[in-house]
């Protein structure tokens, strides 16, 4: 009836931090690689091709999740915390 | 007209802008400010067009204002319907701001907008940064006090526009639980967006306004801002993009830096005194303004609205702009990692101290195992009908089993803070201290030894876990169910996260739940943490007089002989508790188990479900539609999950 698997918390907390800074640093480095294009499509949408707008927009959005998430737990996780 | 140019970006020019991005969100993060003030100016300083400067400055703060406005809303702190239409005519506001900016750009090139953003900046910052600065001077004298002592009275203006009544325009907002005329929002609305459009700050007119033309709490104004801050972001960003102006590599190279830096600066805010932040918030403005103020003669002479100056006193004026906003960023660096590192080396002291009285919380335990303790509860409570069950559940339990009971309440808070949110946390923190004391002497008669604690933090679970830690509870006490406040918290994943995370017993208490002690139905499965149940409602089966019925449920499609070693496990329990002399008696059902334990509770009248519980990965597993949850959700009858050890 009840479940019985046992797990313990902080090196599952350890791991989703590393993970989110893993995805975050690789979004950030396809940034980098693909810096070029990024500026590329901003000249694209000053000509007239508008339907690129999703790109600047979309990124600010997956970045802003991704990278949040990880600067949220990465303080804590080194004991940074606030004083009550 | 002038094309558009993005910066190169080298990789000094890549680190310098991180850097800035970070020491801004830090700023951002201690006066609880956007932060823009300071990022837009920075960006201008680095040759970045004042176009592209705003464009990308709001193109990175919109996902952070979803993100914020996602997270206060959970602590019912956002009017979204208020955020919304105000959002909306923000964007009208943006609309007209941009196409301001747009229309100078076209008729006087980038030095225009250059210009017009500087100007703009140095009036506002002017105006606020004055206002500031005369809050922290009265706040520092003990002057500011008087406003804190009464949250309740309405402003003028906000009683004046709620009494303006204007048939067909007037809309109703929970918040205030009045009826505002949308003409009246019309114009703020567009007001904050206009400001965004220029200099990437709505906040300084949206948050004031909503306070003293509406009468919002500044806690909800703040919260609110964030949806007005996402839709008018959101709709900004795009306008903006559409005119080719996000340079969205300047964009994330920023949010990577602020991310990190404003935790850091909403840390470090809850290490100083509130006028301490408002001294900060108010010089940073007035050495942005100074900046700012020293690039205009530059711009000026460029236009040809002035004699001509030469270039080297035009490089000597903006070497004096660039210098104070260099300056601005590190005084605001300095101070706030100064306050951090005391901050961090008092809480070391503090903790040292917490150590020992953790040793005298355990010594002062009577019984020597967790298992079964009922000596020190803990029970969280914001004053609604929810709460106030969990609480008479928990004094009347406490008083049964000769218990001691703290009573905590919760204020919640973010980074996310506006700017005028210090003393708006300490009004909340003062309103909830009441709130305890009033249920201490309300619950005073039954003579139970009471403790109160006021908290505030971002992650409702993690404060209260952390304080039953602190209290060394053996039981912490909930309530379920509810639209807002506290009890809204604790729906869903909070609860499932108190439950799965906390190391010890969690009661949970529907609103019209009463433990009398008529019957207990305890569901166990046979393993190790269902015999942790098993001993735990033995103990309080003694205390407070109740019968016991042990019930196994198995589930129709079980392989052959679960039936049999089911029966042998009610019957090893119920051997158990009649050794304890607990009245009991043993069922084996078969079928869906919450529904057979559900039926067995109705059958019985029993008053209280005992279920076992064994640690963060199962339990939340299993609250996802599972047995445990089923049960929580499927009856008005309190449940205790008794956790492993």
């Amino acid at each position: 009836m009840l479940a019985n698997k046992n797990t313990a918390r902080s090196p599952g907390a350890l791991a989703y931090t590393l993970l989110l800074g893993i995805i975050s640093s690789t979004l950030y480095l396809l940034l980098y690689l693909y810096s070029d294009i990024m500026t590329n499509i901003a000249t694209m949408i000053r000509q007239g091709h508008k339907g690129y707008v999703v790109v600047p927009i979309g990124i600010a959005l997956i970045f802003s999740f991704v990278h949040g998430a990880f600067t949220g737990r990465f303080w804590d996780l080194l004991g940074l915390k606030a004083k009550k | 007209m002038e094309t558009i140019q993005f910066i190169d970006l080298s990789v000094s020019s890549t680190i310098i802008l991180f850097l800035v991005g970070f020491v801004g969100g830090m700023v951002s993060g201690f006066i609880g400010s956007g932060g823009a003030f300071v990022l837009t100016p920075a960006m201008m300083t680095m040759g970045v067009p004042a176009i592209v400067a705003v464009a990308s400055n709001m193109a990175h703060k919109f996902p952070k204002a979803l993100v914020g406005a996602y997270k206060r809303n959970k602590y019912g702190q956002v009017d979204i319907k208020l955020g919304v239409i105000m959002g909306i005519f923000a964007e009208i506001g943006v609309l007209i701001g941009k196409n301001v900016m747009v229309h100078i750009r076209a008729t006087f090139g980038a030095t225009g907008t250059n210009l017009y953003v500087s100007f703009v900046f140095v009036v506002v910052l002017a105006i606020v940064g004055s206002i500031v600065l005369r809050d922290a001077i009265k706040e520092k004298h003990g002057e500011g006090e008087s406003d804190n002592q009464e949250p309740e009275e309405l402003p003028p203006l906000a009683r004046w526009v709620r009494g303006l009544v204007i048939p067909g325009t007037m809309i109703h907002f929970k918040s205030i639980d009045a009826k505002v005329s949308f003409l009246v929002l019309a114009p703020l609305g567009m007001a904050t967006g206009m400001l965004a459009a220029t200099i990437a700050v709505g906040g300084f007119i949206g948050v004031p306004a909503m306070m003293y033309f509406l009468g919002l709490p500044a806690l909800m104004a703040s919260a609110t801002e964030l949806v007005i801050a996402f839709v008018m972001g959101m709709g900004g960003s795009v306008l903006y993009a559409l005119e080719g102006a996000v340079d969205i590599r300047l964009s994330m190279i920023i949010l990577a830096g602020s991310l990190f830096g404003i935790q850091i600066g909403a840390i470090g805010t809850t290490y100083v005194k509130d006028y301490v932040v408002k001294f900060v918030m108010a010089a940073i403005m007035l050495l942005v303004l100074v900046s700012r103020f020293f690039y205009i003669p530059g711009y000026l002479s460029e236009l040809g609205q002035i004699a001509p100056i030469n270039q080297d006193t035009i490089r000597m004026l903006n070497g004096i702009g660039e210098g104070s906003l260099f300056f601005a960023l590190i005084f605001g660096a300095i101070i706030i990692l100064r306050a951090l590192y005391s901050g961090i080396r008092d809480h070391h002291l503090a903790q040292s101290a917490d150590k020992d009285k953790d040793l005298v919380a355990v010594a002062e335990h009577r019984q020597l195992s967790p298992v079964g303790r009922f000596e020190r509860f803990l029970v969280a409570s914001d004053g609604s009908d929810f709460s106030a069950a969990a609480v008479r559940e928990a004094f009347g339990m406490a008083k049964k089993c000769a218990a001691q009971v703290h009573v905590m309440s919760l204020v919640a808070t973010g980074i996310e803070y506006g700017g005028l949110g210090e003393p708006v946390l300490k009004k909340e923190l003062a309103i909830a201290q009441d709130h305890l004391d009033s249920v201490k002497q309300q619950w005073n008669p039954l003579g139970v030894p009471c403790e109160t604690h006021v908290v505030h933090g971002q992650i409702v679970e993690q404060e209260i876990i952390g304080m039953a830690e602190q209290q060394q509870a053996d039981l912490i006490v909930m309530g379920r169910r509810g639209r807002r406040g506290l009890a809204r918290m604790m729906l869903g994943h909070a609860t499932a996260n108190v439950i799965g995370k906390s190391n010890c017993n969690v009661l949970v208490v529907p609103r019209t739940a009463q433990i009398e002690g008529r019957h207990i139905v305890l569901a166990t499965d046979g393993s190790r943490f269902a015999d942790n149940a098993a001993v735990t409602a033995g103990h309080l089966a003694n205390k407070i007089k109740a019968p016991v019925t042990v019930v196994t449920v198995v589930e129709t499609d079980s392989e052959a002989g679960a039936v049999t070693k089911a029966e042998q496990t009610v019957k090893r329990i119920v051997k158990y508790l009649k050794n304890q002399n607990v009245s009991v008696e043993g069922r084996t059902l078969v079928g869906r188990p919450d529904a057979k334990i559900i039926e067995v509770v109705q059958e019985k009248n029993a008053d209280l479900i005992m279920v076992g519980s064994h640690g963060l990965t199962g339990l939340e597993r299993i609250l996802v539609g599972s047995t445990t949850e089923r049960i929580l959700n499927g009856t008005s009858t309190a449940v205790f999950v008794v956790k492993g050890v």
